[in-house]
């Protein structure tokens, strides 16, 4: 939900030495993406996402190497990483499955593919398995609604699902 | 008048002219032997004002959702007063039963990127950027592919074909969001771009003055700058040519409904899918003719014309014309996306109410109270309602809250609560 406010200043923090912010990101964002703004704020959903890309979600720690990165106050660079549903405060599996709940795929009978893919995994929407492979999400329109019903695993787009064949989609992942 | 040829899907099959399994991406060499890129070189030989004028002369209307004329939009920019000038292309196409603009980003990325040029070319905006939503992964890879080309092609960058635009050389950027409805909106796109939350803005100031990190600022949809393209080639007559025009009697001054427009057809119909016809285009013909009518067993009952946040069409209204006048001949919101979504029979209202609602309170982006709480109590109560546990109270709550949320009655800052209360 877009409007849930951040964590409490009290939270504590897992560090390790290593830095999220690789020297590589820094070195692509310096010679790249910095010229492409009038300011350093605005990298900071593109820096986020090159964070998650290569972590798969982010740590508070990552958070704060990137405001500082950009020179910004870490609350800042919280505040925007809050609002946005694509980005994991929280680690998440290696596959997140995106079932959309929208109307055409309603209509089309998702509720079946989630009830399903629930069964199969033994989570609900919103939670990961305890082995850590998969996430499952229901999330609203994906912008695919001619395949509907139709889910995202990572990135690939999967149209045109039912019950019967949506166990495919998890067949040839690792 | 059904549209006799395909013109934003000139080059991407589709019937009646086409094939959709024949569809696949142009590379820069394939568009420009299609004969893309001619309207850039047309529109450099040319006066900037000219070419915002051929716009405004074309009468073309924001095909993003608000129809807002487009050629308009561009005169009430400031004159260039030596800082950087900015267009943000809204490719952010979150509203459910929307998949138009994919479509042109996936398959033909080489005719938005001539209309983003020739648009940076008639307003002198030198920095552009593409607002692309988080969720189209393959389109963005697509499109990124495109824009390299671009450069290295001599539209964009250090030694342009364009030559300085407001007295730097042009550049085109991809920017990629991160899952939230509301950076469609205008100035939430705006406030996302800058790195923050994407809070819509309270206007005025209206971005067009202040608008990116404060500076002029137009906002467009992919498709409107599709069809500059075209409008340029063949001029504005040739434009209102097609459509349904302005209805009988109206002013001069009265937006209009003129050209085709990409139709997204979605739920129980034989051939769902993104098509080109004239606006005015029923309902029917859609589903109908270039659908191929519905899935044996379900029949029409009712559909989401223009995306989930216009309203809805009902039975009686299966052969309601799609343009600009839809919203006031129907009394619903307005043509929208124009994307539609079609209710089987068998699909209850109640559970298509909840459905937005609950798509409303999760997108809301918690700014102004009503929106943030008036959705969510909504869809509690549609949920309640549905299973069946609903007290005639609720109906008499349900219709004081929605009549209490929206920009309308103005207790909200954007139209996202507009959008949110039609359903009750
Ligand atoms: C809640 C909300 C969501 C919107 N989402 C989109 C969107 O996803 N894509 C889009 O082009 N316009 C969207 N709009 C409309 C934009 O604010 C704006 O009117 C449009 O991008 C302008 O381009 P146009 O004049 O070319 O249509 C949205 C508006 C609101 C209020
Ligand atoms: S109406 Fe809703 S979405 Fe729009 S600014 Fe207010 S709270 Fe945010
Ligand atoms: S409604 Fe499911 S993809 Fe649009």
């Amino acid at each position: 939900m877009a409007w849930i406010t951040k964590q409490s200043g009290t939270i504590q923090i897992d560090r390790r030495d290593e830095p999220y912010l690789t020297a590589e990101i820094r070195k692509d964002f310096e010679s790249r993406m910095f010229p492409r703004y009038p300011d350093k704020q605005a990298c900071t959903i593109p820096l986020l996402h090159a964070i998650q890309d290569l972590h798969n979600w982010l740590p508070y720690q990552a958070i704060e190497e990137a405001a500082d990165f950009l020179g910004l106050p870490a609350s800042t660079v919280l505040d925007t990483a809050t609002f946005y549903e694509e980005f994991f405060l929280e680690p998440r599996g290696k596959y997140t499955i995106w079932v959309c709940q929208s109307v055409s795929c309603e209509i089309m009978g998702n509720t079946k593919l989630v009830e399903k893919l629930s069964e199969k995994l033994g989570i609900g929407p919103h939670e990961t398995t305890e082995d850590g492979r998969f996430t499952l999400m229901n999330v609203e329109c994906i912008g695919a609604c001619g395949g509907a019903p139709c889910a995202l695993v990572n990135h690939k787009l999967h149209e045109n699902l039912t019950a019967d064949n949506v166990e495919q989609i998890l067949d040839g992942l690792d | 008048m059904p549209l006799e040829s395909p013109i934003l899907l000139k080059n991407i099959p589709t019937p009646p002219w086409g094939e959709f399994a024949d569809r696949k991406t142009l590379s820069y060499d394939d568009y420009v032997k299609a004969d893309g890129y001619k309207s850039l070189d047309q529109a450099i030989g040319m006066e900037p004002k000219d070419i915002v004028e051929i716009v405004k002369a074309a009468e073309l209307r924001g095909r993003g959702g608000a129809g807002f004329p487009a050629g308009m939009k561009w005169s009430f920019l400031p004159p260039q007063d030596g800082g950087q000038r900015f267009l943000a292309i809204n490719c952010d196409e979150s509203e459910p039963a929307t998949f138009k603009d994919q479509v042109l980003t996936e398959f033909d990325p080489h005719l938005i990127i001539e209309g983003i040029a020739i648009c940076m070319k008639a307003c002198q905006l030198d920095t552009a950027y593409y607002y692309i939503r988080g969720e189209y992964h393959h389109h963005r890879v697509i499109f990124e592919n495109a824009i390299a080309e671009a450069y290295a092609n001599g539209v964009f960058g250090e030694n342009s074909r364009m030559g300085k635009v407001n007295e730097r050389w042009p550049n085109l950027y991809l920017q990629r969001g991160a899952g939230a409805y509301i950076c469609g909106e205008e100035t939430a796109l705006l406030e996302s771009l800058e790195g923050k939350r994407g809070w819509p803005r309270i206007k005025p100031p209206f971005p067009a003055v202040a608008g990116a990190f404060g500076r002029p600022t137009i906002i467009n949809n992919v498709e409107t700058l599709s069809m500059v393209v075209p409008v340029l080639a063949n001029g504005a007559d040739w434009f209102k040519s097609m459509g349904v025009g302005r209805p009988e009697g109206a002013p001069p001054n009265v937006p209009a409904s003129f050209g085709p427009k990409l139709f997204g057809i979605s739920g129980p119909v034989q051939r769902p899918g993104v098509y080109e016809d004239n606006l005015g285009v029923t309902l029917k013909t859609l589903v109908e003719d270039h659908c191929k009518g519905m899935i044996p067993g379900k029949q029409f009952k009712a559909a989401f014309h223009g995306g989930i946040s216009m309203g809805v069409l009902d039975t009686t209204e299966y052969e309601a014309e799609m343009d600009f006048d839809i919203g006031k001949k129907y009394n619903n919101l307005g043509l929208g996306t124009a994307c539609a979504t079609i209710i089987p029979h068998d699909v209850s209202m109640v559970a298509m109410a909840r459905n937005c609602a609950r798509f409303y309170s999760h997108e809301s982006c918690g700014q102004c109270t009503p929106c943030r709480e008036g959705g969510n109590w909504l869809y509690k109560m549609l949920t309640r309602i549905e299973a069946g546990d609903g007290t005639m109270k609720d109906l008499d709550l349900l219709l004081e809250i929605a009549s209490s949320m929206g920009s309308m009655p103005g207790t909200t800052i954007c139209g996202l609560a507009d959008g949110a209360n039609w359903a009750v």
